[in-house]
């Protein structure tokens, strides 16, 4: 059995979805989704083999859904939009669905899904975002913290990012979210405009800097306007000097 | 746009302070000259003081531009330029006397020398005043065209703005939908489709329409993104009889109610309501529209164009006295245009 979700905010999208996928009697729909963050929690919670995936959603678009996932199931987009296809590619989608698809259309899709299933291939993890987005910055950071809730942070409303063992905390106005991803992953997703590694473990909105401090002997920190103090390498600095 | 080099300046002024000179070296040389007496002193005696006098001349164009023709008093021109224009010979004749005795040459009558001295200024004076005119003609006339130039542009970004060719595709899905389940619903929804896009290529091509036809525009449009967004999408529209009367650009609102479920509604999880109204206060008309829209949502680059077109073609209708504002509060979207009568 190929056990689907289908995620759509469109109630008529998601019907057509549903008529075409009952044709196939291998096919189960374990979930419909309407926007992103049902979309991950359902993901978690099946496991399915298939995510057929809508890419403007409330909250949450397509994108963002794949980043927030452990283990990525076989993802083909559904989309009114082709100007995402390229990026569809990059996130390693099997197929791009312009609306409105044929039923012919949809049946390629579906055959395509059983021989990548049939050969086994083992699940790749979360396919690396970096690279499909370097080319526009991020313009919000998804965090999904250990109770399964998702926080969508404006970029403009981050404070820095600090590194904490394999994972990275972001922090906002005080709290910090814990995100499972490197801070050097993240930095290059960032506007390195704004966001500046300051410190092998500091990624900083230098929006935020109040001051910059000699602290002892070629070593400074960075003094922000809520008064949190952070290290600043040296690079750190030559950066930072670049840019202010 | 490039503007237009103003006359008289640089090689022009050049030629100009040598044509009055020439003239008033060839008139004063022709005056003095006796027969039978070499000809070479006079005409080196005259060139110094008709330079000057050509000198003069020039500069009598600040004059000019500081006194326009259209807004001095006939009185106040003809004393300034008489003034000037005595003053400007009495110069001419004391420079004249000085090169003449300096070069041992008799001095034409000082009666004729002021007379060619005036003549000439007053000459280069009605020069300076067409010159002038055609200047300021021709700025009116690339302000006009620049002007004309601008409001094109607004319609036409307003054409290309009216409809998102994604509204198109989504709808069709939804019309693909509706036909394996609910076929008579699909029927409909072509139809709504068709009349909506019939109305709107004919109300393109007008100049104004009434606020009531705009409105029954924008009812047809969410029509049909209700079968879109079902329940996420409840519309509230409020027009005064007296309001729907009102002529508008036509396609005015029907941008910013696309915007307003496009960026607003769309991005909001659980939806909500599009408030239209519509009312005259004083003569003038008002129309808000205000929606919920999530302040978190990524902002797409073409958010905002379909207010500036909006704004820019209320500016070229009203002469720039209608008003469109727009702001963003605590989860709401809200447009506000003021377009007076």
């Amino acid at each position: 059995m190929i056990r689907t979700i289908l995620v759509d905010d469109e109630p008529p999208a998601r019907d057509i979805l549903r008529e075409f996928l009952g044709a196939y009697d291998d096919v189960e729909i374990v979930a419909e989704c309407v926007n992103g963050f049902e979309a991950v929690k359902a993901v978690s919670e099946h496991d399915p083999d298939l995510l057929l995936l809508d890419i403007q959603m409330p909250k949450l678009d397509g994108f963002e859904v794949l980043s927030l996932l452990d283990r990525s199931p076989i993802v083909v987009f559904a989309t009114a939009h082709d100007e995402y296809a390229l990026r569809a590619f990059e996130v390693h989608a099997l197929d791009y669905l312009l609306k409105p698809f044929s039923e012919t259309r949809f049946r390629a899709v579906i055959e395509r899904v059983r021989e990548r299933l049939s050969r086994g291939q083992p699940r790749t993890a979360v396919a690396p975002l970096g690279e499909a987005l370097r080319k526009k910055p991020l313009q919000r950071v998804v965090v999904r913290s250990e109770d399964g809730s998702i926080q969508v942070i404006p970029v403009t409303r981050v404070d820095y990012i600090e590194a904490s063992d394999d994972a990275i905390l972001v922090v906002t106005g005080g709290a910090k979210l814990k995100k499972q991803q490197s801070i050097g992953d993240l930095a290059n997703e960032l506007d390195p405009d704004r966001f500046v590694r300051i410190h092998r473990s500091y990624l900083l909105n230098i929006e935020r800097i109040e001051k910059i401090e000699l602290y002892a002997k070629d070593s400074r920190v960075a003094i922000l306007r809520d008064g949190t103090r952070l290290p600043v390498s040296r690079s750190g600095y030559a950066t930072l000097r670049e840019l202010l | 746009m490039t503007t237009r080099e103003p006359l008289l300046r640089g090689q022009l002024a050049i030629y100009a302070v040598a044509a009055v000179a020439a003239v008033a070296l060839v008139t004063t040389t022709v005056l003095t000259w006796r027969p039978g007496t070499p000809l070479s002193p006079i005409v080196l005696a005259a060139l110094a003081p008709s330079l000057l006098l050509g000198f003069i001349s020039l500069a009598s164009r600040y004059l000019c531009r500081a006194m326009p023709l259209r807004s001095s008093s006939a009185t106040s021109i003809i004393t300034t330029h008489g003034g000037s224009a005595a003053a400007a010979s009495g110069v001419w004749i004391v420079a004249w006397n000085a090169s003449a005795s300096a070069l041992g040459q008799p001095v034409p009558d000082s009666t004729l020398l002021f007379m060619i001295g005036a003549m000439l200024y007053v000459a280069t004076v009605t020069v300076h005043y067409l010159v002038l005119e055609v200047e300021t003609s021709r700025e009116a006339e690339d302000a006009a065209l620049r002007y004309r130039v601008l409001a094109r542009e607004a319609e036409l970004r307003a054409f290309k703005a009216q409809v998102d060719p994604h509204f198109l595709f989504n709808s069709l899905n939804a019309v693909a939908s509706l036909c394996g389940t609910r076929p008579a619903d699909a029927r409909e929804m072509a139809q709504r489709l068709a009349e909506f896009f019939r109305l709107m290529l004919r109300v393109g091509s007008l100049e104004r329409i009434s606020l009531g036809e705009e409105i029954d525009l924008v009812t047809r449009y969410l029509a049909i993104e209700q079968v879109r967004f079902g329940d996420r999408l409840t519309t509230h529209i409020n027009v005064d009889a007296a309001a729907a009367q009102c002529q508008v650009p036509p396609l005015l609102l029907q941008p910013l109610v696309e915007n307003a479920v496009r960026h607003g509604i769309a991005s909001v999880v659980e939806g909500g309501t599009i408030d239209i109204t519509a009312s005259l206060h004083d003569g003038a008309l008002r129309i808000s529209i205000d929606n919920p829209a999530d302040p978190d949502r990524v902002v797409s680059p073409g958010e905002g164009i379909g207010l500036q077109n909006a704004a820019g073609r209320l500016n070229a209708v009203s002469d720039g006295r209608a008003r469109l504002s727009a702001a963003e509060d605590s989860g709401r979207f809200h447009v506000e245009i003021e377009l007076p009568r």
